[in-house]
């Protein structure tokens, strides 16, 4: 029977992306980068005068047709990249709260059209083999021992990254779990297209072999 | 019943019975010890706790705190567009279950009156969702079999299905892709796209069927036939429970549905179950393509009512009561099926061994979010 579900894995062939070395094969409208000039219509004051925050923004499209999708889904900053990391890049997912639809994203990275896996990014099950904790959803009471306690279970040097609005900023939800300046990356959309994810923790380990290196996202390395 | 407290599911009336999970207190007999599993681990896509209480190998007792991650989301004094936004981020791997759900209840409590096009739009995101959610539950029920090809192969079908979902409705979850008396879907491209998931599945879950080995962990575990059980561990465990067969807005009756029930209430028969809808799902998506159409969204200002909707998602029976004062939202409940079946799981884990759990806990598809949640 082995052999069957072996002979079924080749027959089927290569479904792997080249993202993020080349274009997304199919990057979506809602969310990604917005473009626009007149101040339009937000529930969430993602649309100032001075322009549009991303890291704000759940993508309700409320803004149309003031502000328009362009499908480029570089939208996260990275603020401090290890690149200790660049061969391997551990990271344990912690859900402080989520809807669940970025805990989904997460895991699609590791789906065969995006293949984290052959980035050299991993999940793994315990903070303790993480370089990374990447935190999902807004902040729970029920939830920030556990938060606490993972946080200082990872060895150094550690990387704090931020997946989606509820996270970076509490989104339309509640409170984000951490104060902005403690995360090294954060990854706007609600949720970030797995596009995006793979992105930014690829340039959070320093960014080889991505667009990171001709200017995607913004990556702010201190 | 479910985490309201002014429905019951089974007799369809309005209540003042509230389900909570029971807190138990176990006491371990001389030689067992409590193993603590939860809320932050490998294995689990969202946070909760689990006590399993085991002399060894043998799960005696299992005791769920589903609650750590407990959301309060702000609803109450919103107009109904403003509280779709957070209607939709309940469960937002289920958003359009939600949102359909709520919008239905809003349309009941108002009187308005949506066009059938409409309707059938409808029934196709909420069978999109189902294709995805079944898949993903497949999904994990192979992963803990080390099963890695179809697996990956399910994710792969998954993947594309959040895609189709994309082309469709602009968002892969579809966020603010419906609306309260209306809805906006492309349907370009689609009768092809679900049509080469569904033979692609079906491949692979013929393929499933084949092995001896993977059906041996799923068979006689978890088994549980009485209780409380909603969706497709209902209709596993042979219970005739589907919310599609009771409602008359969404047209399933016209498109001739019949639930798939089954005669295996365990892991096993979820899984079939559930593989069974998928192939169902996207039939009703094919027959449902020619009568589908878009509709702008209703006006609410300064209306006044009280209306439910129950909508079969794929975890079971969605309702949602709603109580609109000048425009707005006065009161606001939920009951989600996944707090009926997470009882039934642990009540279902008593008698089996360690490594039966995540075959066990993956095949409920039971989803957290949408029981920790509290709407103020």
């Amino acid at each position: 029977m082995s052999s069957i579900w072996f002979l079924n894995g080749v027959r089927k062939g290569i479904k792997t992306e080249r993202y993020p070395s080349a274009d997304p094969a199919a990057a979506p409208q809602w969310p990604s980068r917005l473009s626009g000039n007149d101040a339009g219509n937000c529930p969430v004051d993602a649309i100032t005068p001075e322009g549009w925050i991303m890291e704000k923004c759940i993508f309700c499209r409320r803004c149309l047709p003031d502000y328009q999708p362009t499908g480029e889904q570089g939208i996260f900053t990275v603020k401090k990249a290890e690149t200790m990391f660049r061969k391997s890049f551990h990271v344990f997912p912690l859900d402080s709260g989520a809807c669940g639809s970025c805990n989904m994203e997460f895991l699609s990275i590791f789906s065969p059209q995006y293949d984290a896996n052959r980035l050299g990014i991993f999940m793994v099950n315990t903070p303790r083999h993480a370089d990374a904790i990447v935190v999902m959803g807004v902040m729970t009471p029920g939830m920030r021992d556990a938060l606490d306690r993972a946080y200082e279970a990872m060895p150094e040097p550690r990387l704090v990254i931020a997946l989606g609005a509820c996270a970076v900023t509490g989104g339309i939800v509640g409170d984000a779990p951490l104060d902005r300046e403690k995360y090294h990356v954060e990854i706007a959309g609600c949720p970030p297209s797995p596009y995006t994810v793979l992105a930014a923790l690829n340039a959070a380990r320093g960014g080889i072999n991505g667009h990171t290196d001709s200017g995607w996202g913004n990556t702010e390395v201190r | 019943m479910g985490n309201t407290e002014k429905y019951s599911v089974y007799e369809q009336v309005i209540s003042e019975h509230k389900h909570e999970m029971p807190a138990e207190t176990y006491q371990n007999l001389p030689g067992e010890l409590t193993f603590a599993y939860g809320p932050a681990t490998g294995g689990l896509m969202e946070s909760v706790s689990f006590d399993m209480h085991t002399p060894g190998e043998v799960i005696k007792h299992v005791e769920v705190d589903p609650y750590v991650k407990t959301r309060k989301l702000k609803v109450k004094g919103l107009t109904p567009r403003d509280a779709l936004l957070m209607v939709e981020r309940i469960n937002g791997f289920h958003a359009a279950s939600n949102a359909v759900a709520f919008e239905m209840a809003v349309e009941d409590a108002l009187d308005i009156d949506v066009p059938e096009g409409v309707q059938y739009s409808r029934l196709i995101m909420l069978e999109l969702e189902r294709i995805r959610s079944n898949l993903e539950v497949v999904k994990r029920v192979c992963e803990p079999a080390g099963f890695g090809v179809p697996q990956n192969q399910i994710a792969y079908l998954r993947e594309n299905v959040a895609r189709i979902i994309s082309r469709l409705s602009g968002h892969r979850y579809f966020f603010s892709a419906s609306s309260v008396g209306g809805c906006q879907i492309s349907k370009s491209g689609i009768e092809t796209r679900i049509g080469g998931v569904r033979k692609e599945f079906q491949e692979i879950f013929h393929a499933l069927l084949q092995s001896k080995i993977f059906l041996n962990r799923l068979q006689n575990n978890g088994n549980i036939s009485e209780g409380s059980l909603l969706g497709p561990a209902a209709r596993a465990a042979g219970m005739n429970v589907d919310a599609r067969l009771d409602g008359t807005l969404i047209p399933y009756r016209k498109l001739g549905f019949r639930p798939f029930i089954f005669d295996e209430p365990d892991a096993f028969g979820r899984f079939y179950v559930r593989s069974q809808e998928i192939l169902a799902s996207a039939d009703l998506i094919l027959e449902a393509l020619e009568n589908s159409e878009n509709s702008t969204e209703a006006d609410t200002a300064g209306m006044n009512g009280e209306g439910a909707a129950r909508i079969e998602s794929p975890q079971g029976d969605l309702f949602y009561y709603v109580k609109i004062s000048d425009g707005r939202i006065d009161d606001i409940q939920m009951s989600s099926p996944s707090l009926l079946n997470i009882d039934a799981f642990r009540k279902s884990m008593a008698g089996n061994i360690f490594t039966d759990y995540h075959f066990n806990w993956e095949s409920f598809g039971i989803w957290i979010s949408e029981l920790a949640v509290v709407m103020q």
